[in-house]
């Protein structure tokens, strides 16, 4: 009996004797997500890279323009959902400008800001060097880092209630102060912190196997860094010292006092240096704002705008008038257009609202940060080998929720 | 904010940016797209050397319709410390679009990030970018209909591309003929006490 061998539908579609086109993804497991790659390779060479992106796209933007002010945040918290925090903060700001009450924050709601999203600063660049170094075959340090992250999660779901996305920063402040035992919890972070640094840093940074994967690999040089619009660890990386927390000081980041790590090299290794050090950057940041943390209200003083506390309800009529208001209605925004950025774990990110003075968003635009540095893998990768191609995506830290949106 | 300013709720005609307040966030600049090219060419000469997003915005009821937004960023090339970088000139470019005339020259020639940020608009609000290498969608599948940010497009998209309500949704998960709540509970109860003396036996 002779079985007839079907062709197997070829996943490659031949051009020449040593041209091809190789689809990378969606479903590769170093593509972070859902990314797909079309490839012209010439043996193992990459010719052209052509990122193919929106398998995850949501509607997000759109989304956000069909709810209430109030209530926008908590799906743009699911842009960056590694660092929903700055999400969160980014847009909130904004629309505090657009209220004209940026200035009358409490202190201690901006500090708690501050640490919440250094914090998840953390956390992000755990899940990117874990997963960077899975990509690479080095499994440990994902145990580690993820330990870390562990432990700021932790923090985060005592903050607001949940691990991912708490919606704990609110238009005027925060939902409420930190619980009891969270400064116990964090000061045993702080304290912990170093040693584990101390760890990771021995795993990777002089190891022969890692230096051989990420040195030279991914090179991008300052002039090209800024033409593609590169942000955050990537652009520093490349040699040019931008982080908005220092040209544009947002929350209070002009009382801390912290380095902004840099490297000239512009390569992965670079970029894998630079994120660490920026770990341990945002670490004392959290550190500071730990000592000099002040006492008082988290939220503006003004019912109109802010919720009043849940056991107020009961016992004041207007907190429930305002209340059942604010659920209910939203609140009104004055019109006008505004360009807010926050320095995310990624770059600069940016959102641009326009109200109309109604209750609802006219428009909330994304600077998506993601979105720029994925772009530069179609200068990177052509001229570098397929494995190396995993490495620019791994060093460009992409997050597909917000590349798509 | 005063009275004679508040929209009723819902409403959609109004140019927000025509009553702007005082937010120091960048210098801002609006041109018509026959003047696009040149002013972010001078722009860029004189040192705005990132591109830092381009965004498109539909204001549905005003002439122009629609307003695609620049945001350029002067960012020095050699700036090894943020004292270097100090505080960086920020612009924002509005070019107003006519709903009848939806084309824009594209600067893909000028900043390469601007290919991904054109593609975007072409895709989420249909205004072509002239001069673009590869204008096709890039988030919607590349068969979709109309344009998804246009204000005038539903929510939820066209009627054929809604998902269903799943039957279950539509019916309550308390069978018919359930005795009232207490009824419940203390049935329950019983079969807890009853499962604990078996336990305990």
């Amino acid at each position: 009996m002779s079985a007839t061998i079907e062709p197997v539908a070829p996943e490659v579609i031949e051009q020449s004797d040593d041209r091809m086109v190789l689809s990378m993804g969606p479903q590769h497991p170093s593509t972070h997500g859902v990314l797909q790659v079309v490839l012209g390779i010439e043996g193992e060479t990459v010719t052209k890279a052509e990122p193919e992106i929106g398998y995850l796209h949501t509607g997000i933007e759109k989304t956000a323009e069909n709810l209430f002010w109030t209530q926008a945040g908590t799906v743009i918290e699911r842009m960056d959902y590694l660092s929903p925090l700055s999400n969160a903060l980014c847009y909130i700001l904004a629309v505090e400008k657009l209220l004209g009450i940026t200035d009358n924050i409490p202190k201690r709601a901006q500090q708690i800001r501050v640490l919440l999203c250094e914090l998840s600063r953390v956390a992000s660049h755990c899940v990117w060097l874990g997963t960077h170094g899975i990509d690479l075959g080095a499994i440990s340090i994902f145990w580690y880092s993820f330990d870390i992250r562990e432990n700021i999660l932790d923090l985060i779901e005592l903050s607001g209630g949940a691990r991912m996305h708490p919606n704990y920063i609110r238009i005027g402040g925060l939902n409420g102060d930190l619980p009891e035992g969270f400064l116990e919890k964090l000061d045993a972070l702080i304290a912990k912190f170093p040693q584990r640094m101390k760890e990771l840093r021995q795993l990777l940074q002089a190891n022969p196997i890692w230096q051989d994967r990420t040195v030279d690999v991914g090179r991008l040089s300052a002039e090209e860094a800024v033409a593609w619009g590169l942000g955050g660890p990537n652009l520093r990386a490349s040699g040019v010292a931008y982080d908005v927390r220092r040209a544009f000081p947002y929350s209070g980041y002009e009382d801390y006092d912290f380095t902004v790590p840099t490297r000239t090299d512009g390569d992965a290794y670079a970029r894998f240096i630079v994120r660490l050090e920026e770990m341990e950057e945002s670490m004392s940041i959290c550190a500071q704002v730990r000592k000099k943390l002040v006492g008082g209200p988290v939220n503006y003083d003004d019912p109109k705008l802010v919720q009043p506390p849940k056991q107020t309800i009961a016992i004041s009529m207007e907190a429930l008038i305002h209340h059942f208001k604010i659920v209910s209605e939203g609140i009104r925004v004055p019109p006008g257009d505004v360009y807010q950025s926050v320095e995310g774990p990624r770059g600069e990110l940016g959102y641009y609202v326009v109200s109309n003075g109604n209750n609802k968003p006219w428009r909330v635009r994304t600077r998506p940060a993601s979105l720029y540095n994925l772009q530069a893998l179609k200068k990177m990768a052509p001229g570098n080998f397929i494995a190396d191609l995993v490495v620019m995506i791994g060093s460009l830290d992409p997050v597909f929720g917000e590349v798509d949106r | 904010m005063p009275s004679s300013q508040v929209p009723p709720l819902g409403s959609t005609a109004i140019d927000p940016t025509s009553a702007r307040p005082p937010i120091d966030d960048a210098e801002i600049v609006r041109i018509t797209p026959d003047r696009l090219r040149v002013t972010l060419q001078d722009f860029k000469r004189g040192g705005m050397t990132m591109l830092l997003d381009i965004g498109g915005v539909d204001y549905l009821a005003r002439s122009p319709r629609f307003d695609v937004v620049y945001h350029l960023l002067a960012l020095p090339l050699r700036a090894a410390n943020v004292a270097q970088v100090g505080k960086p000139r920020r612009i924002r470019v509005l070019v107003g679009v006519e709903a009848d005339a939806t084309t824009v020259p594209t600067i893909v020639d000028l900043w390469p990030n601007a290919d991904w940020a054109e593609r975007e608009i072409y895709d989420l609000f249909g205004i072509t970018f002239e001069g673009h290498p590869d204008m096709r969608r890039i988030q919607m599948p590349e068969d979709w209909e109309g344009y998804p940010l246009r204000k005038d497009y539903a929510p939820r998209g066209p009627a054929a591309e809604r998902t269903p309500r799943p039957a279950f949704a539509n019916k309550s998960n308390v069978p018919a003929g359930t005795p009232p709540s207490g009824a419940v509970s203390d049935a329950l109860q019983r079969e807890i006490a009853q499962a604990r003396k078996g336990l305990d036996a």
